[in-house]
């Protein structure tokens, strides 16, 4: 297989802080990879890697299967990017901004400036300063300089910050379309998996500057963990009949019994005709399955979210 | 270096686009219009009363008769001097406002060499540096010639205006290392200060009579004329120069851009 991607053992640190370390990773041509951490976990440190703006502190990166160099030409015609806020030169317009863009990657040619603008909705402001757009605009115009040389990888952190939940959308179908149709492979940064779970087909999760757990999205489903809640009047009862049953229980904080027996989660029925016979009926009885936020605090060790 | 035109129209369209090309146009003809000023004021003793300079009165009485090469000399000591400082301005504004605008980070990864985007910068400051002495000088032309100043025959003001064109390149040869200081210092204020800085450095070295080894008074003591430059001091110029371009290259390409 072939990657568009691949680190060995990349690090990163700044005096005795280590922003990335020993980062291996691949992600396949053509694939939604999705890069997800906290604020501060690395996640901005290893695209400035990516992007050969910053010099490992050791390992490499190949990127479209060039060795990642500082101050290189190569691979960057076939390679598109959003590092952090987008910013734009507040005095020239979004065309003349773009007109730049175009211009930092010869070969481009002028008709990719219109086509650009009309793909990311940005006709009504092409005129305008890119000073005086709204943040959702500026987002759009990184993108479409991102876009406009028609790249085959595009390294993007954080495409959704700044944009309205239409916007999200958009910038979702676009990124789909370009990876099925096109074959365009994306390594996308976030720190929110529910937006990711939606697009990435594998999902790399980095914390504190290391690689913890990389997943596909059947292994994220898999993974989540899932309870059974339930109530009843006498609590205490409830939860003794259960354990005599055979089912470990426990009460929760928040006056619920939980029960994470795997063959409890998957028969909810039987645990209520337990109770039933037991006297002490269940007044709700829910399979709650882990959200993805938890999931990944979890994950990151943040422990309390997933109680 | 085929990317080089395109890296310039970039360069050209953002200072067109921007203030900064507004302004140090305004700030430019403030040589012509304050000289200008000191002449009239020179002859006009009555007025120089009025305004309460008496004091400087007697210094003033100097410039009344101020001939078309003694003018001209002028203009070569303040575009040494002051367009020193003008043309500092505009290389840290073509240099540092990539960082503060946030907009560096768009040439690092593209497929064009670092080299043609910095030197396609020192292209611009070099022509916007010249373009403002044009400026400055033509001002000065009319100026003279609107007060009717003695001495000057076409074929010698053509002449004197040679000094001033030397002392604009030498200035430009001087302000360009200071793009190493605007990106190393990611911004405008230290190639600014450092520029004060070497301006007080500069006199001192003119005072412990040393000037004509140290490159900054080089432009200064050239538009003087006292002091004769030898081929060292030129030599020291273009090294400088040099130096300060390759360490603005170097600094480019080895630099973790954060």
């Amino acid at each position: 297989m072939s990657y568009a991607i691949e680190t060995d053992g990349l690090s990163k640190s700044y005096g005795a802080v280590e922003a990335v370390e020993g980062l291996s990773l691949r992600v396949a041509e053509g694939e939604i990879y999705a890069f997800l951490g906290l604020n501060g976990a690395g996640k901005t440190t290893t695209i400035r890697l990516l992007l050969g703006m910053i010099r490992p502190s050791a390992g490499s990166a190949r990127v479209l299967g060039t060795k990642v160099r500082m101050g290189s030409t190569e691979p960057w015609a076939r390679v598109g990017y959003l590092v952090e806020t987008p910013h734009a030169y507040p005095e020239l317009t979004v065309f003349e901004n773009l007109e730049a863009a175009r211009r930092l990657h010869p070969g481009t040619p002028p008709a990719a400036i219109g086509q650009i603008i009309e793909r990311l909705a940005l006709d009504e402001y092409a005129d305008r300063r890119a000073g005086t757009l709204s943040q959702g605009n500026a987002q759009r115009l990184g993108l479409a300089k991102a876009l406009l040389h028609h790249p085959r990888l595009l390294i993007l952190d954080e495409p959704a910050n700044g944009l309205d939940p239409a916007g999200i959308v958009e910038i979702r179908a676009l990124l789909r379309e370009l990876t099925g149709e096109q074959g365009v492979t994306v390594f996308m940064s976030s720190h929110i998996l529910a937006e990711v779970s939606r697009l990435a087909g594998r999902i790399g999760i980095i914390h504190a500057g290391r690689l913890i757990k990389e997943l596909d999205i059947e292994e994220l489903e898999r993974d989540r963990r899932r309870r059974l809640l339930l109530g009843a009047r006498d609590l205490a009862a409830a939860r003794a009949a259960l354990v005599a049953a055979g089912c470990p229980a426990e009460v929760t904080s928040d006056g619920a019994i939980e029960l994470r027996d795997p063959a409890a989660i998957s028969r909810p029925d039987d645990v209520a005709v337990a109770l039933v016979r037991a006297g002490t009926p269940p007044t709700r009885l829910v399979v709650e399955e882990e959200d993805l936020e938890q999931y990944f605090l979890r994950l990151v060790g943040m422990n309390g979210a997933g109680q | 270096m085929n990317a080089l035109p395109d890296m310039v129209w970039i360069e050209a369209r953002k200072a067109v686009q921007s203030r900064m090309a507004l302004w140090t146009g305004f700030g430019s003809l403030f040589f012509p219009l304050g000289i200008a000023f000191l002449l009239f004021v020179a002859r006009n003793p009555e007025i120089s009363q009025k305004l309460g300079i008496v004091s400087a009165k007697a210094n003033l009485v100097a410039y009344a008769a101020v001939d078309w090469p003694t003018y001209l000399n002028m203009y070569a000591q303040l575009i040494g001097t002051g367009g020193f400082i003008l043309f500092i301005l505009i290389v840290s504004w073509v240099f540092g406002r990539e960082f503060t605008d946030g907009t560096v980070k768009d040439w690092l990864a593209v497929p064009v060499a670092r080299a043609s985007i910095l030197l396609a910068k020192m292209v611009l400051v070099a022509l916007w540096a010249a373009g403002l002495t044009l400026v400055i000088l033509a001002a000065g032309l009319v100026v003279g010639s609107l007060m009717a100043l003695p001495g000057g025959s076409p074929a010698l003001i053509l002449e004197k205006c040679v000094p001033v064109l030397v002392a604009a390149g030498l200035a430009i040869l001087l302000v360009l290392p200071f793009a190493f200081f605007a990106s190393a210092g990611r911004g405008y204020l230290l190639p600014i200060g450092l520029a004060f800085v070497t301006l007080f450095a500069a006199n001192l070295a003119i005072i412990l009579g040393r000037g004509e080894y140290f490159p900054w008074a080089v432009a200064g003591l050239y538009a003087q004329g006292k002091t004769p430059l030898g081929p060292a001091s030129y030599a020291i110029v273009a090294a400088t120069f040099l130096v300060g371009v390759l360490a603005t290259y170097l600094w480019w390409q080895t630099a973790d851009q954060k």
